[in-house]
C-alpha cells in the first residue's frame, strides 16, 4: 500500500505543474498590457505611458517569460502568491481567510450531504418502488431542479424576513450557517442519494445476498454487508464532492454575502486581479488533484486489485 | 422570476415588518455596499470614496455657494496667482491625537507629489512647485503658473486630504500606511475585509460631534439580498455607488417606499451620461459632423428617461447641465427629431436606396459600432433602443458589450466609433472633463478630428491659467459651444445621487460630488 501511495502522489506532480503553467499563462492571454491592467485595477483616473513603463518595471514584467514563471512557481511553493493588483495586499492574506470561510461552509455541507445521502439512499433502496421511495425521489427531483439562487432568495424571504428566525446574510454566528448550508445540501443530496440507492439496489440482487438469505442470516446482518459494499462506490463520489462544492459556492456566497473564495474569485475576475485569480485556480486545482488521489487511495485500501493498476 | 415570486409572496405578508427597521437601529446607520471599502489610504485610488469622505478632510470645501473654508480658515492669493497662503484652523487634531498643523499639511502634500504619475488626472499635481511652512498654522502652496481650479482640486475627496503623520511609513504613503487617522467627523474603527467596516463618531470633531454615532458599511454583493436585508432592517441605508449604479433596482426601491418604512431622497443632477463620438476616426462616418448631429437628433431621450430609467434620470440635452459652473451658456437646441436627422443625412450626401439596410455615400455604408459596459444593464437597454431608432433613419449600428476596463482602453487608444461615458460630475466639472479633452488617456481622440481642434485646445490651455473671471466665462462658453456644435459628446441623461433611508432620518443633504455623502449632518427624529 505504501508504494501505491508514493506512486499515486508522484503522478500528480506533472499534472500540478501543467496546471501551474496554464495558470501563469493567464496574465499573458489578456489583450491588455498587464501593467495597464494593474493600473486600471487600482482605478488610477488617468493612465500615462510613463506610468505604464514604471509599473512594468516594478512588476518585473521586463524579465524573460520563463524566468518570470520560474520565480512565480518558487514563490507559490512558499505560499507567496504575490500582491493583489487592486489592493496591493499579499494575495495569501486575502485568499487564506476566504478559503477558510468557504472551507467551513463546505465541510459542514459535506457532512450533511454524506449523512443525508446515505440515510435517504438506504431507506429508498430498502423500500424500492414503494410510496416512500417514490415520494423522496419526486421531492428531490423538484428541489435539485430549482436554481439555487432562487431557492436561496425564497428561503431568506421566508425564514429571515417573514418569520424573523435567521439572519439574511453574513457569517456572524452559527445561525448564519443554516440557510446557506441548507441550500447547498439540498442540491447535492438530491444527486448523491441516487448513487447510494442504485449502488445498494445493485448489491441487493447479488449472489452473496441470496446465499446469505438462503443460509438464514438475519436481515439486519445482510443489510450491513450490502451497505458496506455499496458505500465503496459512494466513497469516491463523496471525496470529489468536497472540491466540487469548494469551487461552486459563487452563487451561494453572493446571495448570502459570505466572504469566501467564490466571491473573491468573481471580484478578482471582474477587476482582472490576476495574482488572486492565479492563486484561486491553483488552490482549486490542488484540491481536485488531492481529493482525487485520496479517493483512489481509499478505494485501493478497500480493493487490493486496484493497487496493481499503476 | 425572482421578482415575480417576491411580488407574489409579498402580497401575503407585508404588515409584519413595518417600522421595524427604523425602531431597531436609532443611533446607527448600516449601509449596504456591493464592494468592500478596500484600502483607505487617502492618497491612492482604491478606497471607497464615501468612506474616505467620512474620515479625511481637505483644506477647503466645494459647496453650492462656491469654495468655503474647511481645515483652512482663510487663504490669500498672490497677485501673480501663483502663491496660495492658507491660514489653518488651530483647534484640529487627527484621530490619534496628533495636532493638525502646517508641518502635517506639507508632509501630506509632499507625499502626494512624490507619487505624481498616479495623479496625472488632477492637473494641480503638475503645477505644485513647493509647499512652504510659514509658521505653525500658516502654509504656502507655490505653483509653477497661475491655475484657477486650484481650490476646487484641493477640495476633492482625494488625493489632497490629510493623514496623521504617525501613519506615514518612512515619510511616504505611496506604498501603504500604518493607520487611517484623518481629521474628519468619523473615525475608522473596524474592518473585516468583504464583510463590514465600522466608523464611529469623532466626539472631538472641531465642527461638533456628529449625531449618528455609528456607521457600518456592510458588504452585500447581491441586490436581492440587500432588498431583503432592508425589509428585515438588518441594513437601513443605501445610496448610489461610485459608478452611479443603484445597488437595488427601481422596483425594489419603490416597494420599500410603498411599505412606509423608507424614504427616497434624490440630489440635483450631478453628472451627464452620454455617448462619446470619435471624431478622429477618419475612415468612419462618425468623423462627419453631419452624421454625429443626425445621431443626436435621432435619440428619444424622453422615452429613455421614462421607460428605461423609470424617471430616475432626467433627459440631458447638453454636455453640462446648467447648474455646472460656467455652463449656463446658450447652445443650439437639438431635441428628438428624426425628420431633421434624415434631412441632415440627405444633405450630407448619405442616400437611402430602396431595400438597402443602411444609407450609403460613395459606396460606403453608414454603419458604426457602439460599445457599452457589459456590466451595466441600463446601458445595454439604451444601446438596443438607440440601435432600433437609428435603423429607422438608415444608420446601421452594431452594439458591443465589453468590460469597463476594456472600454477605457478603447477610449485611450482611439479604437472606437461610439461609446458610453459620463462626465466627472459637479465638483469636477467643467474643468476636469474639459481638461480631459486634451488628454490622450481620455477624450483626445474624441475631439481631435473636429475642424477647430487646435483652436479648441488653445482655448482650454488659456482657460486653465486665466485669472480673470470674465475672460474665463467667455473662454468656457466658446469651448462648450464648439464641442456642442460638433456633436462629439452626445448627451443622454443626467445622473444624480439616490439615497434610500429610514423615514425618520433627517438632515440628508448632498455634497457637490456624486462620490460622497455628508453623514455628519444626518440625525434621527
Amino acid at each position: 500500500m505504501g508504494s501505491y501511495i508514493a506512486k499515486r502522489l508522484l503522478l500528480s506532480v506533472p499534472i500540478l505543474l501543467m496546471i501551474s503553467f496554464l495558470t501563469f499563462l493567464l496574465i499573458n492571454l489578456s489583450p491588455m498590457d498587464p501593467a495597464e491592467v494593474v493600473l486600471r485595477a487600482q482605478e488610477v483616473p488617468e493612465i500615462t505611458e510613463e506610468l505604464i513603463a514604471k509599473t512594468r518595471e516594478e512588476l518585473g514584467l521586463n524579465q524573460p517569460f520563463l524566468k518570470q514563471y520560474a520565480d512565480w512557481v518558487m514563490a507559490c511553493l512558499q505560499l507567496d502568491f504575490g500582491e493583489s493588483f487592486v489592493t496591493g495586499q499579499s494575495v495569501w492574506s486575502l485568499i487564506s481567510p476566504a478559503f477558510l470561510n468557504t472551507l467551513k461552509l463546505t465541510l459542514v455541507s459535506s457532512i450533511i450531504i454524506i449523512v443525508m445521502s446515505v440515510v435517504l439512499g438506504v431507506v429508498c433502496a430498502l423500500n424500492e418502488g414503494k410510496m416512500l421511495d417514490r415520494s423522496v425521489r419526486g421531492v428531490s427531483f423538484f428541489l435539485t431542479a430549482m436554481p439555487s439562487y432562487w431557492l436561496a432568495s425564497i428561503m431568506i424571504w421566508y425564514f429571515s424576513v417573514r418569520l424573523d428566525l435567521l439572519p439574511t446574510s453574513g457569517m456572524d454566528s452559527y445561525q448564519s450557517y443554516i440557510l446557506p448550508v441548507t441550500v447547498i445540501s439540498v442540491s447535492y443530496v438530491g444527486i448523491y442519494f441516487r448513487n447510494v440507492r442504485s449502488s445498494m439496489l445493485g448489491h441487493l440482487h447479488e449472489d452473496y445476498v441470496v446465499y446469505g438469505r438462503a443460509c438464514g442470516l438475519p436481515e439486519k446482518k445482510i443489510t450491513k454487508h450490502i451497505l458496506r459494499n455499496s458505500l465503496q462506490v459512494a466513497v469516491s463520489i463523496f471525496c470529489m464532492a468536497i472540491p466540487i462544492i469548494l469551487g461552486s459556492t459563487v452563487v451561494i456566497e453572493n446571495v448570502f454575502a459570505w466572504p469566501g473564495l467564490g466571491r473573491l474569485s468573481v471580484k478578482s475576475i471582474l477587476s482582472r486581479d490576476f495574482p488572486v485569480i492565479q492563486a484561486y485556480v491553483l488552490i482549486l486545482a490542488v484540491a481536485f488533484v488531492l481529493f482525487n488521489t485520496l479517493s483512489d487511495m481509499i478505494n485501493a485500501a478497500f480493493n487490493p486489485k486496484l493497487r496493481k493498476e499503476i | 422570476m425572482f421578482l415575480c415570486t417576491m411580488a407574489l409572496l409579498a402580497g401575503c405578508g407585508e404588515t409584519n415588518h413595518e417600522n421595524k427597521s427604523a425602531s431597531a437601529v436609532q443611533e446607527e446607520l448600516i449601509y449596504a455596499t456591493a464592494k468592500d471599502i478596500h484600502d483607505m489610504n487617502p492618497h491612492l485610488y482604491t478606497g471607497s470614496m464615501p468612506a474616505q469622505g467620512m474620515v479625511y478632510e481637505s483644506l477647503v470645501e466645494n459647496t453650492k455657494e462656491g469654495i468655503k473654508p474647511l481645515l483652512a480658515e482663510s487663504w490669500d492669493l498672490s497677485e501673480d496667482g501663483r502663491t496660495y497662503t492658507f491660514h489653518l484652523r488651530k483647534d484640529v487634531k487627527f484621530h490619534d491625537g496628533e495636532p493638525f498643523n502646517a508641518e502635517a499639511v506639507k508632509l501630506n502634500i509632499d507625499a502626494v507629489q512624490r507619487n505624481a504619475e498616479k495623479h496625472a488626472w488632477i492637473k494641480l499635481s503638475s503645477k505644485i512647485k513647493n509647499v512652504k511652512v510659514v509658521d505653525e498654522y500658516t502654509v504656502q502652496l507655490i505653483l509653477s503658473e497661475a491655475y484657477y481650479p486650484t481650490l476646487v482640486e484641493l477640495s476633492m475627496t482625494r488625493p489632497y486630504v490629510f493623514l496623521s503623520p504617525k501613519d506615514f511609513i518612512q515619510g511616504e504613503t505611496k506604498d501603504g500606511v500604518n493607520g487611517h487617522n484623518g481629521t474628519g467627523p468619523y473615525k475608522f474603527t473596524e474592518h473585516k475585509i468583504d464583510e463590514y467596516a465600522v466608523f464611529t463618531a469623532n466626539e472631538e470633531y472641531w465642527n461638533g460631534a456628529p449625531k449618528i454615532k455609528k456607521i457600518t458599511a456592510k458588504v452585500l454583493p447581491a441586490g436581492e439580498t440587500t432588498f431583503l436585508a432592508m425589509q428585515k432592517g438588518e441594513v437601513n441605508f443605501v445610496f448610489t455607488d461610485d459608478r452611479g449604479a443603484d445597488s437595488i433596482d427601481v422596483q425594489a426601491m419603490n416597494q420599500l417606499i410603498d411599505a412606509g418604512t423608507y424614504q427616497l431622497v434624490r440630489s440635483e443632477a450631478m453628472n451627464t451620461k452620454m455617448i462619446v463620438a470619435n471624431s478622429s476616426k477618419s475612415d468612419s462616418p462618425v468623423s462627419e459632423t453631419a452624421v454625429r448631429e443626425a445621431f443626436w437628433y435621432a435619440i428619444d431621450r424622453e422615452t429613455i428617461s421614462k421607460d428605461i430609467f423609470e424617471g430616475t434620470e432626467a433627459e440631458a440635452n447638453r454636455l453640462f447641465s446648467s447648474n455646472v459652473n460656467y455652463a449656463d451658456v446658450e447652445l443650439k437646441e437639438r431635441g428628438y427629431d428624426p425628420g431633421a436627422a434624415e434631412l441632415i443625412l440627405e444633405q450630407a450626401g448619405w442616400k437611402k436606396g430602396s431595400g438597402d439596410e443602411a444609407r450609403t455615400k460613395s459606396g460606403q455604408q453608414l454603419a458604426m459600432n457602439l460599445y457599452y459596459d457589459s456590466n451595466s444593464s441600463s446601458q445595454k437597454t439604451q444601446a438596443e433602443f438607440i440601435q432600433h431608432a437609428l435603423m429607422q433613419i438608415g444608420i446601421k449600428l452594431d452594439i458591443i458589450g465589453e468590460e469597463s476596463s476594456s472600454i477605457a482602453n478603447r477610449r485611450s487608444t482611439g479604437d472606437y466609433e461610439l461609446l458610453f461615458n459620463q462626465t466627472w460630475g459637479l465638483a469636477y466639472d467643467p474643468q476636469s472633463t474639459i481638461a480631459a479633452f486634451t488628454s490622450e488617456a481620455s477624450y483626445l481622440h474624441t475631439t481631435k478630428g473636429i475642424a477647430e481642434a487646435d483652436h479648441l485646445y488653445d482655448r482650454i490651455q488659456q482657460v486653465m491659467v486665466s485669472t480673470d473671471e470674465e475672460a474665463r466665462k467667455a473662454l468656457y462658453a466658446e469651448i462648450m459651444r464648439t464641442v456642442h456644435d460638433e456633436a462629439v459628446f452626445i448627451p443622454i441623461s443626467s445622473g444624480s445621487v439616490t439615497v434610500l433611508a429610514p423615514k425618520n432620518l433627517k438632515g440628508i443633504t448632498f455634497k457637490q460630488t456624486q462620490f460622497e455623502l455628508p453623514f455628519e449632518q444626518m440625525y434621527f427624529e
